[in-house]
């Protein structure tokens, strides 16, 4: 059953080589001016297919308006971002984004959650004929039989989970996470980070997620954007050359920890860390 | 839990006597008081009556309204003015705030004016309904409508103005028309408010019916309370304020419980302490 809803997934979306760029960010900055506040300069990211980019900074680094540029929520004063070689102008379907609360309506059952998207773009009728997508989907984040139940039944790792299908129900080329796990209690978050790599793995996504946590930064990263605060640049770009899948006993390794020991080290010279 | 816990746990004694009986208790005290300062005769048995005169009275009435008598077709009458008071409050309330609250006009030009005019003592406009509308019902259920609908437009606005910024953050990115956000974001958010402001309204609205009788005549129970409090039938008036109570509670509760049976989602105690109004 799970083969099958991975089938499922990959065949809604466009099937291209890992490697390609997916975005492409340019000299991007972004100037709030009532509060002559410069949040990101020159800011140049490339996000290659099946790929998963954590972003981590100091508070205050742009790392979360960056996140919203991507999403076409907020315009960028300077430079543009492509995805799928089209500059992204506004919210589009191919962009799927997460918080770090889950934002279900407590009004709706899982199942009508996940299909919000469908429903908002296309009414209620085409809701309704991707209810079996929007189950198996349930099913792959471990939700089955969950469908009718409603948000104020569910754990917090469990409704994270039912956000996760929600933004994965239209198909998107992108996915962007902010924070996603950042109000879980420890346990549940290194849990539904597994979760999210057998997920992101398992539909070859490319990723993009913002954290605060070095070690989750690099348990989930092939490469970890270390970024510095006023104005937010990219500092540096940390490569993680750790094999995939990655396990929890990869988390106590040398490699590991010389890889966390580095990016703590760079935020500490950038003052991240007081 | 062992009683060695149960000592442990529980707060002062008064958590630990069931509620039913400090009520009572509470209930029958007062009536202790009351029997006890109308027995002296402190104040003339003809202002303060008893509790037995009181009881008799209520029980006279009652029979009088079950009986069909005058009284039933007063508290007819007022229960017509507060429902149809009331309904037009919540639908003139819910309409002007989520105007106010959905758009910047209303936000920047009308909210002012609702604010001013709800400082306001809305008592002071009866004779002018009055005035306006005559001595007949239409006059009261004016009345209770301008007192119970700034509780309406206010927690709608109010209400509205809470939604999530996350949720609408999320909505913006599914492009969502501004339509699609208010009829499957922002209302249902704003329902609880809009709950807590109708709750306000049922109330305010018995207010104003019994305001707008008092003023301005009429034949409901208002006009009856006043004729029995110029006769110093304070017995009666008691007996009367009783059945006011009636109304009230039975709104009230109709809005509660519709409440409940909607939200199903939240946690809301039918007599929870409101903030609102």
């Amino acid at each position: 059953m799970a083969e099958s809803a991975d089938a499922l997934l990959r065949a809604g979306q466009q099937s291209r080589p890992n490697g390609d760029e997916v975005v492409t960010i340019s000299n991007l900055s972004k100037t709030f001016h009532k509060r002559g506040l410069t949040a990101l300069e020159g800011v140049d990211v490339t996000l290659r297919h099946g790929t998963f980019t954590s972003v981590i900074g100091p508070s205050g680094c742009g790392k979360s308006t960056l996140l919203k540029i991507m999403a076409g929520l907020i315009p960028a004063t300077m430079g543009e971002v492509l995805l799928n070689g089209q500059p992204v102008t506004g919210p589009r379907k191919d962009i799927g984004i997460m918080f770090q609360q889950p934002t279900l309506l407590p009004w709706r059952t899982a199942l009508e959650n996940v299909l919000l998207p469908i429903e908002i773009r296309s009414g209620a009728a085409a809701a309704e004929g991707a209810s079996d997508r929007g189950r198996e989907l349930l099913d792959l984040v471990g939700l089955e039989g969950f469908d009718h139940v409603h948000p104020f039944e569910l754990s917090g790792g469990m409704a994270q989970r039912v956000a996760i299908c929600r933004m994965l129900v239209t198909g998107p080329a992108i996915l962007l996470l902010d924070e996603p796990f950042g109000a879980l209690d420890e346990l549940t978050r290194e849990y539904m980070n597994f979760e999210l790599q057998r997920i992101c793995l398992g539909r070859d996504a490319t990723s993009f997620m913002v954290t605060h946590a070095i070690p989750e930064a690099v348990f989930l990263g092939d490469e970890v954007l270390v970024m510095s605060a006023r104005p937010g640049r990219i500092a540096e770009i940390v490569d993680v050359d750790l094999p995939r899948p990655r396990t929890l006993d990869m988390m106590t390794t040398p490699e590991f920890a010389s890889l966390v020991r580095h990016v703590r080290h760079r935020l500490d010279e950038l003052g991240a860390i007081a | 839990m062992s009683e060695a816990e149960s000592l442990w746990y529980s707060g002062t004694w008064i958590d630990r006597v069931p509620q039913w009986v400090s009520i009572t208790f509470f209930g029958l005290s007062f009536l202790g008081v009351w029997w006890f300062v109308a027995g002296m005769e402190f104040v003339s048995p003809v202002l303060l009556p008893g509790p037995g005169e009181t009881f008799s009275e209520l029980w006279d009435v009652t029979q009088n309204i079950f009986s069909g008598g005058h009284i039933a077709e007063a508290l007819w009458i007022t229960s017509q003015e507060v429902f149809w008071g009331f309904l037009a409050a919540a639908v003139s309330g819910f309409v002007l705030g989520v105007v106010v609250g959905e758009t910047r006009l209303g936000q920047r030009a009308i909210m002012p004016y609702l604010v001013a005019l709800n400082a306001l003592p809305k008592v002071a406009f009866a004779p002018v309904f009055v005035a306006w509308f005559g001595f007949g019902v239409n006059s009261k259920i004016v009345m209770a409508m301008f007192i119970a609908f700034f509780p309406v437009i206010v927690d709608t606005a109010a209400g509205l103005a809470s939604t999530d910024s996350d949720a609408l953050m999320l909505f913006e990115s599914m492009e969502s028309s501004r339509w699609q956000t208010l009829r499957q974001l922002k209302l249902p958010s704003a329902l609880p408010f809009i709950f807590a402001g109708l709750k306000t309204a049922a109330v305010f609205s018995v207010v104003g019916a019994v305001v707008g009788e008092y003023l301005g005549g009429g034949k409901g129970l208002g006009e009856l309370i006043r004729l029995s409090a110029q006769t110093l039938r304070i017995d009666r008036v008691f007996a009367m304020i009783v059945y006011l109570g009636v109304i009230g509670i039975l709104l009230f509760g109709v809005v509660a419980w519709t409440e409940r049976k909607l939200l199903f989602w939240q946690e809301s105690e039918i007599f929870e302490i409101q903030g609102t109004g």
